[in-house]
């Protein structure tokens, strides 16, 4: 029983991620398709999320390593940083303070409770980062990460009619539109178009992360 | 069968994954101690971000080689969406809420993410045209085409 979440979700991951190497439709994304086969899962076999996250934890404690490990790509496409700083810093600053005021003021439009307008403000960048900056703006941690996953998948759904739309010529600007719009479930999309698009959204995923922890604590407390 | 196993446990890259294995042990220890350090200095940023930067400058000053991390933190980066699935799942704690609230919260999320992502991949197409408005490319007729 101790063993189930790791098990499980590891399975699930595998198997979904098969999936979609199979049928490449965006609905088949793994992320998508393992969180609805562990949820029918443990549903429908009685088991308590607290079960379950008892050794699934494992994998999320992963996830502060994961976000170190972006330092890797950060050093090897450093040039890639320089040669485009201005794109990159203009644009995620935007696309920052959008997330934020836009997120602030479409929850509290809808009325949605204070906990929860606090908890969604810092959804675009990674959860370890998004799930401290709520710890200090005064959300609920584990609601933002729920909101941050939500966040991903719907950059990933979205993402590439946005893109046609649009009508991105840059790998940049592809690039940091996942980055910056859906954190790493978008970095995983970019690199379906190429490496220098991925690059790009790994590249905008960290430096949105420095920005936006920048950002957030002054505009949330400036929206009041 | 072979596409069920998750690449990482392929027994043929079996030596890969120890290498791996032992890299990311190292990252997950400087995580750790960045975390510590924030918490203990009280500072006002993650401890991942306080990682991402201290990796990043050992990298660039040459102190730590990129091959002493390289393959842990490729595989992590890889396979990331895994790490992000037991938290997804944690929407299950939320189901009153998410009853109660859930057509409002994926609407805030949904328009937002678009908002987003609209806002940052215009900017970014707007500098990059204003970066690359050469004479050499303002005299080409057929601009819109090269530029793909």
């Amino acid at each position: 029983m101790m063993w189930l979440g790791l098990v499980s979700t590891l399975i699930a991951y595998a198997a979904c991620k098969a999936l979609y190497r199979r049928f490449h439709v965006v609905f088949l994304n793994p992320m998508i398709t393992s969180l609805v086969a562990l949820v029918l899962f443990l549903h429908f076999a009685h088991v308590s999320y607290a079960t379950y996250d008892a050794s699934a934890r494992w994998l999320t404690s992963l996830l502060g390593p994961a976000t170190v490990a972006f330092a890797v790509p950060l050093h090897r496409h450093f040039p890639v940083l320089k040669a485009h700083w201005p794109e990159f810093l203009v644009s995620l600053t935007f696309g920052s303070a959008t997330g934020i005021t836009g997120s602030v003021l479409l929850a509290r439009l809808l009325r949605l409770n204070h906990a929860v307008v606090t908890s969604i403000a810092p959804r675009s960048v990674t959860t370890p980062i998004a799930m401290d900056i709520s710890q200090a703006i005064g959300g609920i941690p584990t609601l933002t990460a729920v909101f941050v996953i939500l966040t991903g998948i719907t950059g990933v759904v979205v993402g590439p009619w946005l893109l046609r739309l649009l009508r991105l010529k840059s790998p940049v600007a592809r690039g940091a539109l996942f980055g910056m719009g859906s954190h790493g479930i978008g970095t995983a999309r970019a690199f379906e178009y190429g490496a220098m698009e991925g690059t790009c959204s790994s590249l905008a995923m960290i430096v949105a992360a420095f920005i936006t922890l920048g950002l957030a604590p002054a505009l949330v407390s400036a929206l009041g | 069968m072979r596409s069920f196993v998750p690449s990482f446990l392929q027994p043929s890259r079996l030596r890969d994954v120890g290498i791996a294995l032992v890299q990311i042990a190292g990252l997950y220890a400087v995580t750790a101690l960045c975390n510590a350090v924030v918490r203990w200095l009280h500072l006002p940023v993650p401890g991942s971000i306080l990682g991402v930067a201290l990796v990043f400058a050992l990298l660039q000053s040459g102190i730590v080689k990129l091959r002493w991390v390289e393959q842990g933190a490729d595989l992590l980066i890889r396979e990331l969406l895994l790490f992000f699935i037991p938290s997804s799942v944690g929407v299950m704690a939320y189901a009153p809420l998410m009853r109660q609230d859930g057509w409002k919260v994926v609407a805030v999320v949904a328009v937002g993410t678009v908002l987003v992502m609209v806002v940052t991949g215009g900017v970014a197409e707007a500098v990059w045209r204003a970066r690359n408005r050469t004479p050499r490319v303002e005299q080409n007729p057929s601009r819109e085409a090269n530029a793909s």
